[in-house]
């Protein structure tokens, strides 16, 4: 049971880790700790799959929630400096990590740019439709928001992705 | 022309893919880490179940005193103050303000008169 599920993680490693990247801002450090505290959750079962939608789906939406908590927890820090106490060192500064920004090429250069400018909710379903390659009635789900959002938050992304995107080839 | 858009958006987020695939942790590393975590956040849990329970005992016992009738009895006699200037509010005779005039009798002051 365990071993199946490390090896139908192991599958989906790539893309979770392109998730857990673009839900931390592309911050490299910040990516890694949620993707290593959803694999924990995964592992000792505090998030179980019920087979309500695809492993893929349940998967995503584990990071998603967890990069959340991890946000949460890092406003709670810089509120309460006690917090860090009971919570936990931070691990993310919610900046992207200079290493990987200086490894890529202009285009997807621009492209994260771009990305980086357009609200949470349009650039998390643009990146599940587009380089996840789910559906977005899947994106919804991971995303935790209905179907008629998650479309206009598709669209709306859409248009103003290209825009800016032309914006900054000029 | 928005289908060749949608075709050179998905163009762009491969190529992003493509590069974030290159600098992937090994998933053996990252799992590791993970259970590795298992350690750890136990004592962050303990501390915060030991933070909650220190929380709600206070609040047991304080339930438990006040029910019990269990108080911190202050004696007011001792404690209380004379301000420094009080001499000022005395005045002469104000003992007759205090005490009740018997009418008919022989010994009234001529003050009360």
């Amino acid at each position: 049971m365990a071993a199946d599920l490390t090896a139908e993680l192991e599958q989906l490693h790539a893309a979770a880790f392109g998730w857990a990247l673009s839900c931390c801002g592309w911050d490299r450090t910040a990516a890694e700790d949620v993707l290593q505290a959803s694999y924990l959750k995964l592992l000792d079962g505090r998030a179980r799959f019920d087979g309500r939608s695809s492993f893929r789906t349940f998967v995503l939406g584990v990071i998603a929630r967890t990069a959340r908590e991890a946000r949460r927890r890092s406003a709670l820090r810089r509120w309460l400096p006690l917090a860090s106490v009971v919570l936990g060192p931070e691990a993310e500064d919610g900046r992207p990590d200079p290493a990987t920004a200086l490894t890529r090429a202009d285009d997807t250069t621009r492209l994260v740019r771009a990305l980086e400018r357009l609200s949470a909710r349009q650039r998390q379903v643009l990146h599940l439709v587009f380089y996840e390659d789910l559906t977005i009635a899947e994106a919804a789900a991971v995303a935790g928001i209905s179907l008629g959002t998650a479309r206009t938050h598709y669209e709306r992304g859409k248009a103003a992705l290209r825009k800016l995107l032309e914006k900054e080839q000029e | 022309m928005i289908e060749r858009d949608d075709h050179q958006l998905r163009k762009g987020f491969e190529a992003l893919r493509r590069e974030d695939a290159a600098c992937t942790p090994p998933f053996e590393a990252t799992a590791a880490a993970a259970r590795a975590r298992q350690a750890t956040v136990p004592r962050h849990r303990a501390l915060t179940l030991a933070a909650a329970a220190a929380v709600v005992a206070v609040v047991v016992v304080s339930i438990w005193r006040e029910r019990d009738g269990v108080r911190l009895q202050i004696d007011l006699a001792t404690v209380r103050w004379h301000a420094p200037t009080d001499f000022l509010l005395k005045l002469p005779g104000d003992e007759l303000l205090r005490s009740v005039p018997q009418l008919g009798s022989r010994g009234l002051d001529r003050r009360t008169l």
